[in-house]
C-alpha cells in the first residue's frame, strides 16, 4: 500500500483569486481582520505575535467511488486520497494567503468539510485561521521554510509558548476504510455467545492506526519533537454507515529553550454566580 | 514530589493477554517524535509535574453483542423461573402473582435477575482493549498512561460492540526505566491529575465495571407501570402516586452490583473521581435490562494529605 506523501499529493498553488490578492493588500496596509475573540487577541500578543490577518484556502474535490468487497475489512486507498489530497490543497492555499501576508504562522486554524445540494459525490474542503507576526524579528517558519499552521486557540498557543515549545504545523493523517459486513453463516455460526471479533479489531485497530502514522510521518517531514492535542475523527460523511473515515489531526510542535516559563496555577474561588 | 516510576500491582480490569500490534503501530511507535492525545493545558501541567509524554497509546476489541444468551428474546414464554435455574447465579428476586389466577394475558411470575454472561462479555471487552493499550504503553517503556478515555459504541450497523481505549503513555523526567511493571494508568490529566497526587494520591489504575439487571415485570408491575392500579383490581385499587417495587429494587441491584464489581477490583485501595452511569433499555412489553457503568480511578496513599493554598476570591469583569 502506498502511503499518500504531501510531495506526491500536493500540487504546487500559485493562484489566488482577484478578490483576495487585493484584500491581502489592504490587510499589508495595516488593517487586519481576524476571528480571534479578544482574549485571545490579548493573549497572542502577550505571547509575542500580532494578528495580520484572516487567511483561508479551499478545494472543491470531486470523490470519486471505490468498488469494495462486501465481506472483507479494507481500506479503499483512492478515497483516502481524495480525502488527503482535498484538505492538504485547501492548507497550502490558506500557507499561502499567509505568505504574502509575510506571516510567521496561522493560528486557530479550522478544516471544514461542507457538501452541497449542486456538487454530486463532491465536497468542499476549507481552511482558515487568523495570521500571525512575530514582534521579536526572529522567523517562526517551520523547517520546510513555511508559516506554521496550528488548531490551537490563542489561549492554548499562549500556554504552549511558556512551556518552551513552538507549533511547527497543523498535522494530520486520514483513512478511508471499509467495515466487513458479516455473512449470515458467521453470525449464525457465533449465535448463542458473546464473543470478541478479532478480524474486526485488527482492521479497526488497523484504520486508526494508518491515519495516525500518516500524521506522524508528516511530523517526521516537519522534525517535530511532538505532536499535542491529538485529535481522532470518525466520519462517515455520505458513504454510508460501513464505509468511515478516520481522520488524525494535531499540532506539531517543536522543543526551543526547554525551559518552561509558566507560573505556577493560583487557585481561585469564584464569587460569581 | 512523589515517585512516580514505581511499577504497581498487575492492576486494572481482568483480561486475556493482548495480540500482535499492526504494522503501522510499531512504525508510528518507533517514531522520533512524541504523540500526545492532550490539550495543551494538560500537556503544560503534565510538564510541569516531571511527566513526558511518549506517545498516544491505544486498545481496541470489537464483541459480538447479541442477546442470546438464556432470556434472550427469542426465550420469552418461558418461565422466568426456567431462566434463573440455568443464570448462571448471582443477584435474582422472584415476585408472585397476588390474583392467585390464570391466564395467557395474566403475568403471574416476575423476576428480576442479573446476567452474569452480559457482564461477563463487557469485563472480557473492556479488559481485552485496556490490556492491548497498556501492551503499547509497556513496549514504549512509559511509566505510566494519563487522559485514559474509553468508549463503548456500536459498530456501523453490525450490531456488534466495540472498546476503544484511548490515552497517553508517559515517562517520569530523568527516571528509572520501569522495573518490569506494568505502567500505571488514570483518567485524570492535567491540573486535575497534580491536584490528586498534591492531595497525597497516587494513580494505579483506571477500573470500571457493568453491572446488567433483566426486569421481567409481574403482574403488579406491569399495572403500576402504565398506572392502571385502581382499575378495579380489588383490595389494591389505590390512586395517587405508588411506588413500583420491582423496578425500584433493579435499579438498586445494578447500582450495588456495579459497585461491588468494582471493590473486588481495588484490593484494599481507594476509589476516585468515579461516574456512574445508567441506561435502561426496553426490550419487549414489561421486559427491560438496566445497565449500570461505574468507572473511577484506583489510587494509592502515598503522603498525608497536603493542603492546598487557600484559593484567591475572584470576581470576573464583564
Amino acid at each position: 500500500m502506498t502511503d499518500p506523501t504531501p510531495e506526491a499529493a500536493v500540487p504546487v498553488a500559485r493562484d489566488l483569486p482577484k478578490d483576495a490578492a487585493h484584500r491581502l493588500e489592504e490587510l499589508e496596509h495595516g488593517l487586519f481582520t481576524s476571528d480571534l475573540s479578544v482574549n485571545e487577541f490579548l493573549l497572542v500578543k502577550e505571547a509575542g505575535f500580532h494578528p495580520l490577518g484572516f487567511v483561508m484556502g479551499s478545494s472543491i474535490y470531486h470523490i470519486g467511488i471505490q468498488t469494495r468487497k462486501w465481506g472483507e475489512s479494507q481500506e479503499l486507498s483512492k478515497l483516502t486520497e481524495a480525502m488527503y489530497t482535498a484538505r492538504e490543497l485547501a492548507m497550502t492555499r490558506m500557507e499561502e494567503e499567509a505568505q504574502e501576508l509575510g506571516a510567521d504562522g496561522v493560528v486557530g486554524v479550522r478544516l471544514d468539510v461542507n457538501y452541497y445540494e449542486w456538487g454530486n459525490d463532491s465536497a468542499e474542503f476549507i481552511a482558515f485561521g487568523t495570521a500571525v507576526k512575530a514582534e521579536d524579528g526572529n522567523s517562526y517558519l517551520n523547517a520546510l521554510g513555511k508559516p506554521f499552521t496550528s488548531d490551537l486557540s490563542g489561549q492554548d498557543f499562549w500556554t504552549l509558548m511558556q512551556t518552551g515549545h513552538v507549533p511547527q504545523g497543523l498535522v494530520m493523517g486520514t483513512c478511508v476504510f471499509h467495515i466487513a459486513h458479516r455473512k449470515l453463516t458467521q453470525a449464525l455460526g457465533s449465535m448463542g455467545q458473546n464473543v470478541e471479533l478479532p478480524n474486526f479489531t485488527q482492521a479497526l485497530y488497523e484504520a486508526r492506526e494508518l491515519a495516525m502514522t500518516r500524521m506522524q510521518d508528516e511530523a517526521g517531514q516537519l522534525n517535530a519533537s511532538g505532536i499535542v492535542g491529538v485529535r481522532l475523527e470518525e466520519k462517515s460523511h455520505q458513504w454510508g454507515s460501513h464505509t468511515i473515515e478516520f481522520l488524525a489531526l494535531g499540532t506539531a510542535v517543536t522543543k526551543t529553550t526547554g525551559e518552561v516559563t509558566l507560573p505556577k496555577p493560583t487557585t481561585i474561588i469564584s464569587l460569581d454566580n | 514530589m512523589t515517585d512516580l516510576t514505581g511499577s504497581v500491582d498487575p492492576a486494572g480490569p481482568p483480561g486475556p493477554a493482548a495480540g500482535d500490534l499492526p504494522e503501522a503501530a510499531v512504525r508510528r511507535l518507533q517514531s522520533d517524535a512524541f504523540s500526545s492525545g492532550l490539550t495543551v493545558p494538560d500537556f503544560a501541567a503534565c510538564l510541569d509535574l516531571g511527566l513526558e509524554p511518549v506517545a498516544l497509546v491505544q486498545g481496541f476489541c470489537v464483541m459480538q453483542w447479541g442477546w442470546y444468551g438464556p432470556g434472550s428474546g427469542y426465550m420469552r414464554g418461558m418461565s422466568p423461573y426456567a431462566v434463573a435455574s440455568g443464570g448462571g447465579g448471582g443477584y435474582s428476586e422472584t415476585y408472585r402473582c397476588p390474583h392467585g389466577f390464570v391466564s395467557a394475558e395474566h403475568r403471574t411470575w416476575g423476576q428480576n435477575l442479573e446476567q452474569p454472561w452480559v457482564e461477563a462479555a463487557w469485563t472480557q471487552g473492556y479488559g481485552s482493549a485496556y490490556a492491548r493499550m497498556i501492551e503499547e504503553a509497556t513496549d514504549m517503556g512509559a511509566h505510566g498512561v494519563i487522559g485514559v478515555v474509553d468508549r463503548v459504541g456500536t459498530l456501523a450497523d453490525t450490531g456488534n460492540t466495540e472498546f476503544h481505549f484511548l490515552g497517553t503513555a508517559v515517562k517520569v523526567d530523568g527516571g528509572q526505566p520501569p522495573a518490569g511493571g506494568v505502567p500505571w494508568s488514570t483518567y485524570l490529566a492535567g491540573q486535575r491529575l497534580t491536584k490528586s497526587i498534591e492531595a497525597g494520591f497516587m494513580p494505579v489504575a483506571v477500573v470500571a465495571s457493568l453491572a446488567s439487571v433483566r426486569v421481567w415485570a409481574y403482574c403488579m408491575t406491569e399495572y403500576l407501570m402504565e398506572g392502571q392500579v385502581g382499575m378495579g383490581w380489588g383490595g389494591y385499587a389505590s390512586s395517587g402516586p405508588q411506588l413500583v417495587d420491582q423496578v425500584s429494587k433493579a435499579h438498586m441491584a445494578a447500582r450495588q452490583l456495579a459497585r461491588k464489581h468494582v471493590r473486588e477490583q481495588l484490593v484494599g485501595d481507594e476509589l476516585h473521581g468515579a461516574t456512574i452511569d445508567v441506561a435502561t433499555r426496553e426490550l419487549a412489553q414489561g421486559d427491560e435490562v438496566i445497565d449500570c457503568t461505574l468507572r473511577g480511578n484506583r489510587v494509592r496513599r502515598f503522603k498525608d494529605f497536603d493542603p492546598i493554598a487557600a484559593p484567591r476570591p475572584t470576581v470576573r469583569l464583564g
